[in-house]
């Protein structure tokens, strides 16, 4: 989404479209064409894309009935580049386009001032603000989108006469923009020890409803729309999320719950109400919220402003999951390692429809961890990962990690080039030392 | 014995993609399997060993343990069950000793579990599942799970095609085919049974298959996949579905396929098939609907008196008393003033203020407005005003109107009277006195539009107006030929057929003349392919466009040649031929025309593509075959929801790229496509074009504001058009359009439809679309035809104009007011259960209107219930 250029160039350009020429000498000034619609700008229709979306295909399940319209579709479409193939052949439009750009170019002039929209007074005048200053009455220029103009959006003014002369289209909240896991994470399901149900579980829930919605249509029942993944800290909920990520080809959409909580009033539900937008629009798309007892934390009276803004956010974020509007194809899936603290509302089925617990590994599942993080450590001969794998102490995925890292790190102080079992011994001892150290001891002796 | 296997292994196959990393692990990981999958493995482990022993005890005892490990199996729909998993090694031994294995019971068992095997293991494309299943013991095939048997009819598909290719025998495979579509019809997966039988060429065994439960969703999935197959599929799959129907006895199913498919063979063997009369009745209500002409006989209803009464649903005779009844209902009998409609307080600005002068051409749209705001009501506030004096007030809005104006004034009163004809008649007989020819011509012209779609036994049309054809003045004679045409489209008399082809032969007949008794031809015999007629147009066009070739009249003689052919699809070429050695002038024009009509609603995509290349190609001065070529592309396109969608997109590439004379005709396309349906993005282009400088593109996009809001009293386009009058209140022209289209949106105030399409958007009224078609082709040079002194082609519309409503009556045909749920329709075929058909719903009490896309459904158990628009539930027999 660029910058300035009025949305509806590509139709607004048409050679028809200049009016008031020629034929009509006899009339002064005529209004523009009223836009057909003024204010709000509707959900699903996105500048010029929403005439060029190819219409829905029913049935979903996979059969010859949608295989004959997709090819129907097909067909069209192939008819229409031929057309277009054929039409640029002879006279170019590249040339035409360029042209009127340059002249609307001109007409906006440069530096363009940057403001508000306040209010649409007619077809084509508008009252506009600046950051700084009084707001101005200015007339609109009739190349620009008006469908596109609503109360509120930024818009590009020229810079003496301030007329309204573009608009600005990236409305997409920087802040959620971020979000967006562009580069997918190294972590595959492959790097994950154990946890087969809790995979399959996710999977089922997360990521088949959105490649095979049709085992679902087939069946005749909604797919899930969330889980939550729960657990002991270190049990592998992130690393989960992140395989999800890496094998998904969905948008996938991160957030950490304290993100969600913002200096100024309003701005969390807004950013909620953002986050999610922009997964509708570029659905289909997973929505990661880690951490989600930040703000899911169960409703109480709360003493302070900022309580009650934590509670806001969190009951838009209810609204978000199932609310009045409906998703399409978006998938959530939160964490928290305090599933008893979270809001009841926000665990009901059909917000969230799965629970999946991350228990502390057992037995089977430490020695594939154990694997996973020694495979490429290089190991001594004296190594024997059985005794950790076998003790009766309580790790986690996470402090496996640790006794590995640490035992790497003892034998480099001493600079060898192997990992001895005393090494693991002792990174043990200091890893289950410093798990403790949380707790004072004498408290309880 | 349906096993859990078949449950879980139902939904899709194990997804390879996102297993990929995970087997690897599998394979690498083995000793950490958990306690029972250690177990189970070497369970396996043993039975495969023990398939190979000598001993055939214990070769079967393996084997049986074997299938019930399979068979037991759950797993995850994400995963593969375990014991594939673990055979998947010794799939390679199993099939080695398949192989050396003597002939046997065992080794047919062993067969089987191969097959199933292959499920995962065999090579993409080697359809060893197949295979084996060929080989083995032919049980039942369901035992082994749905996913199983999708497999192998996937497999079977290939097959077929390679065997055939190879003329290889056929029959064990079709007896597989047998035995896979029984199960799919059993475990609701019709779609997949019906794919395997178009597949393997034999939808015929679906017949032996379907049963009480599910027919409706067999057939309903055939009729939809009707209009996507490929030409000789297409009727074959639909004749198959009149099959279903008859044989589950759901007539009226029955009957709206056998319209379809044009076949009054087909209906009448329906009506023939039962002897319920109710039944009879709500046939008839559906003939009448499709606008069929039908005598019915003495096979059809054996008793006088029923058939008489059915032959009267037939005729529409009824039609007028249930549409007051639904105005009276619904308290719009009102009569409406045009002023009702322009809403000019509405309006701000200099517009209202400088009302301009009171010109013939506005009284001449008021003329329209009121005939299409009071259209059927029967009374107005202009043309029929109680008089006091005999001449009275209806006689001073008349003269009002000058010449041919006047024409049209008089003919309003048709419109205002329609399908009422017995008082029609009687209003309208005063003018046929007058001494002002063109007030006759209008009285005999507004005589055809009373009669319109409506058969009266007297024949009081024919009657009237036959006499006048040979009249000396020619506006007489248009009158009376274009109102023959009007009364009797679709019903295909002889005696119109003689008369007017004397016309046709005669050099010395004027060219309007001549035009409007082709026209009138084509719309009685439309769609009839019948040659003498094609023959006698064929001579006359050939003649005039030598001497006027420049007419913009010929035109329509082209497309009455067209009408004769209309959805007639090949019937066309011999006609299309000699349209070859036409004046060059006209040959283009001819060309496509004739193929635009003769493929009307049939969705033919290759015919679509045609059209496309006649528009990518660059004019010689002079010539003008594109606009009809764009209209071609609704027409052709219009007949599927897909094809609608994806031509719009098309029609907005070419207002892009195309020449003022292709923007000329995108608006009138887009019109017909989205005719009574006004779509949002269609209103907004056009609303744009209706601003545009060439003022073609501008009149024909405010006409389709008109059509795509008919009869719909849509307020989004009426606010639009009412903006247009007071943006063109200088120029009489686009004015009159903005008018006329106003009298459209409001037509019947809201309760008539002009689409050519009902019953579930299924069957298409041809005379309907033959009345569209010449208006729209008569708009295609608004100048010279609905601008000039042709307007009064605007009441061809009059063919297509159908009140949208939904009325029930009980067994005496007396109205009855039954509660029924309204709401948008919904797309049902091939989803599982019983899905509702129709969402976003109001409950109503008949009669209620029925928008574009709208759906109905009796909202009480009480009645027998049917699909068709006008219902006739037998009360509570």
């Amino acid at each position: 989404m660029g910058q300035g250029t009025p949305g509806g160039m590509g139709k607004q350009g048409l050679p028809g479209d200049r009016k008031h020429d020629g034929d009509k000498k006899d009339k002064k000034f005529e209004p523009a064409a009223p836009p057909s619609r003024v204010g709000r700008k509707q959900r699903k229709q996105k500048g010029p894309d929403a005439a060029a979306r190819i219409p829905t295909v029913t049935p979903l399940s996979k059969c010859r009935l949608r295989l004959l319209k997709l090819e129907r579709i097909k067909d069209y479409l192939l008819m229409e580049e031929e057309f277009v193939a054929n039409q640029e052949r002879l006279r170019p439009q590249e040339e035409k386009n360029e042209e009127d750009r340059s002249k609307v170019d001109d007409l906006r002039g440069s530096p363009m001032s940057v403001g508000n929209l306040e209010e649409l007074i007619d077809e084509n005048h508008a009252i506009v603000s600046s950051s700084v200053g009084p707001e101005y009455y200015v007339s609109i220029l009739s190349f620009v989108d008006k469908d596109q103009l609503e109360p509120g959006c930024a818009i590009l003014m020229h810079n003496k006469v301030l007329s309204v002369v573009g608009l600005l289209q990236d409305e997409v909240d920087p802040m959620v923009s971020v979000m967006k896991v562009e580069k997918a994470p190294l972590e595959s399901y492959a790097d994950i020890g154990g946890l087969d149900s809790q995979i399959q579980e996710i999977k089922e829930a997360v990521e088949l409803p959105l490649t095979h919605p049709e085992l679902y249509e087939d069946i005749g029942i909604r797919p899930p729309k969330g889980v939550i993944l729960y657990g002991e800290p270190g049990t592998g909920k992130t690393l989960l999320a992140k395989a999800v990520a890496n094998s998904t080809s969905a948008t996938f959409l991160r957030v950490v719950g304290s993100e969600l909580i913002q200096k100024y009033l309003g701005d969390g539900p807004k950013l909620v109400r953002e986050l999610f937008r922009v997964a509708d629009e570029l659905s289909p798309s997973i929505v990661f919220i880690d951490e989600i007892d930040a703000v899911g934390t169960k409703r109480y009276d709360a003493h302070s402003g900022g309580e009650r803004e934590i509670q806001r956010t969190m009951l838009e974020l209810l609204n978000q999951l199932d609310g009045f509007d409906s998703r399409g194809d978006v998938k959530v899936i939160l964490a928290t390692n305090r599933i008893e603290s979270l809001d009841p509302a926000l665990l009901r089925p059909g917000r969230i429809d799965r629970k999946i617990e991350f228990p502390l590994p057992d037995i089977k599942t430490r020695r594939r961890i154990f694997q996973i993080h020694t495979s490429r450590m290089t190991l001594a001969d004296d190594v024997n990962l059985e005794e950790f794998v076998m003790t009766k102490d309580e790790f986690s995925g996470a402090d496996i990690k640790a006794i590995c890292t640490e035992a790497g790190l003892l034998a480099l102080r001493e600079r060898r080039m192997k990992v001895t079992h005393a090494d693991f011994k002792k990174a043990k001892e200091k890893v289950m030392f410093k798990k403790k150290e949380g707790v004072p001891e004498g408290l309880y002796m | 014995m349906v096993n859990p296997s078949a449950s879980s292994a139902g939904p899709d196959p194990p997804k390879p993609a996102a297993k990929d990393p995970k087997k690897k692990k599998d394979e690498k990981k083995d000793e950490d399997l958990s306690d029972e999958d250690l177990a189970l493995k070497l369970q396996l482990e043993l039975y495969v060993e023990r398939v190979q022993d000598a001993d055939p005890g214990v070769q079967k005892l393996a084997l049986e343990s074997m299938r019930q490990e399979i068979r037991t199996a759950t797993s995850s729909m994400t995963s593969v069950p375990k014991p594939l998993k673990f055979l998947r090694p010794h799939y390679g031994t199993l099939k080695a000793y398949f192989e050396t294995m003597p002939e046997s019971d065992l080794k047919k068992y062993l067969a089987d579990a191969l097959s199933v095997l292959a499920l995962t293991m065999s090579a993409e494309g080697e359809r060893e599942s197949l295979k084996y299943r060929l080989l083995g013991s032919e049980g039942d095939i369901g035992s082994w799970g749905h996913e199983y048997v999708r497999n192998l009819a996937g497999e079977v598909a290939q097959e077929f095609a390679k065997r055939q290719y190879e003329d290889t025998p056929l029959d064990a495979l079709m007896e597989l085919v047998q035995q896979i579509v029984a199960f799919h019809m059993k475990h609701n997966a019709e779609p997949e049974a019906v794919d395997l039988l178009i597949e393997v060429e034999d939808l015929d065994l679906l017949v032996e298959h379907v049963d009480a439960t599910n027919y409706k969703r067999a057939c309903l999935y055939l009729t939809s996949s009707s209009s996507y197959l490929p030409s000789p599929d297409d009727i074959l799959a639909l004749d198959i579905a009149f099959t279903i129907y008859t044989k589950f006895e759901d007539y009226t199913s029955a009957l709206r396929i056998a319209l379809f498919l044009d076949n009054t063979q087909y209906v009448k063997q329906i009506y023939t098939s039962t002897d319920d009369l109710l039944l009879k009745k709500q046939f008839s209500y559906i003939v009448a609907r499709h606008g069929l002409v039908l005598e019915l006989d003495e096979d059809i209803a054996p008793d006088d008196d029923d058939r008489e009464a059915l032959q009267e649903i037939v005729n529409n005779v009824k039609l007028s008393e249930g549409y007051l009844a639904l105005a009276r209902d619904i308290e719009v009998m009102e009569p409406k003033s045009p002023e009702d409609i322009y809403k000019v307080h509405l309006i701000d600005g200099r517009a209202s203020a400088s009302t301009t002068l009171d010109s013939a051409r506005q009284n001449l749209a008021a003329t329209f407005v009121n005939a299409f705001v009071n259209a059927g009501f029967g009374q107005d506030k202009l043309m029929t005003v109680p008089s006091e004096s005999s001449s009275g007030s209806s006689g001073t809005w008349l003269f009002k109107n000058k010449d041919h104006g006047k024409a049209s004034a008089t003919a309003s009163l048709g419109m205002i009277l329609l399908w009422d004809v017995d008082s029609g008649l009687a209003q309208i007989d005063k003018y046929l006195h007058s001494n002002d020819n063109h007030v006759v011509a209008g009285a005999l012209l507004g005589v055809g539009i009373v009669n319109c779609g409506v058969k009266n036994d007297c024949d009081p049309a024919m009657a009237l107006l036959i006499d006048y054809i040979s009249k000396e003045d020619t506006i007489i004679r248009i009158g009376s030929i274009l109102g023959l045409g009007i009364a009797y489209a679709g019903s295909q008399k002889d005696e119109l057929r003689i008369r007017l082809s004397l016309i046709l032969g005669d050099p010395k007949t004027p060219l309007e003349v001549l035009v409007f008794s082709a026209i009138s031809l084509g719309l009685v015999y439309v769609g009839s392919c019948n040659e003498e007629i094609a023959q006698s147009i064929i001579l006359a066009l050939m003649e005039r466009a030598d001497t006027e070739p420049g007419e913009p009249l010929t035109r329509l003689l082209i497309v009455a040649l067209g009408l004769l052919y209309l959805g007639k699809q090949d019937s066309v070429e011999a006609t299309a031929e000699v349209s070859k050695t036409f004046n060059d002038k006209i040959r283009k024009y001819a060309d496509v025309t004739l193929l635009s009509l003769a493929y009307a609603g049939t969705g033919n995509v290759l015919k679509v593509q045609k059209l496309l290349g006649y528009c990518a190609q660059h004019l010689e001065k002079g010539e003008n075959y594109q606009g009809p070529a764009v209209l071609g592309i609704a027409l052709i396109s219009m007949a599927e929801d897909l094809g609608l969608e994806m031509s719009i997109r098309a029609l907005e590439r070419l207002l892009q790229y195309g020449e003022q004379n292709i923007r000329r005709a995108v608006p009138l396309a887009l019109g017909l496509l989205c005719i009574s349906n006004p779509k949002v993005n269609v209103m907004d282009t056009l609303s744009r074009l209706s601003h545009d400088t060439d003022s073609d593109v501008a009149m024909a996009s405010i006409i389709s504001l008109g059509l795509i809001g008919a009869g719909t009293n849509n307020a989004r386009i009426a606010g639009m058009l009412r903006n247009l009058s007071s943006y063109y209140y200088k120029e009489a022209a686009h004015l009159f359009c903005v008018r006329i289209a106003q009298g459209l949106v409001h037509m019947g105030k809201g309760l008539l439809t002009l689409s050519p399409y009902h019953s579930d958007r299924f069957l298409l009224s041809p005379t309907a679309l033959a009345g569209l078609v010449t208006v729209l082709h008569a708009c295609l040079d608004l100048k010279s035809n609905i601008l000039g002194k042709y307007h009064y082609m605007l009441y061809i519309l009059v063919l297509a104009m159908q009140p949208r409503m939904l009325m029930t009556v009980d067994e005496n045909l007396k109205p009855l007011s039954v509660p029924v749920r309204v709401g948008q329709a919904v797309d049902v075929v091939g989803q599982a259960g019983r899905p509702k058909t129709i969402t976003g719903f109001q409950t109503h009490s008949t009669p209620v209107l029925l928008a574009a896309g709208d759906r109905a459904e009796l909202a009480t158990e009480k009645y027998y219930f049917d699909r068709p628009l006008i219902y006739v539930p037998p009360s509570s027999l």
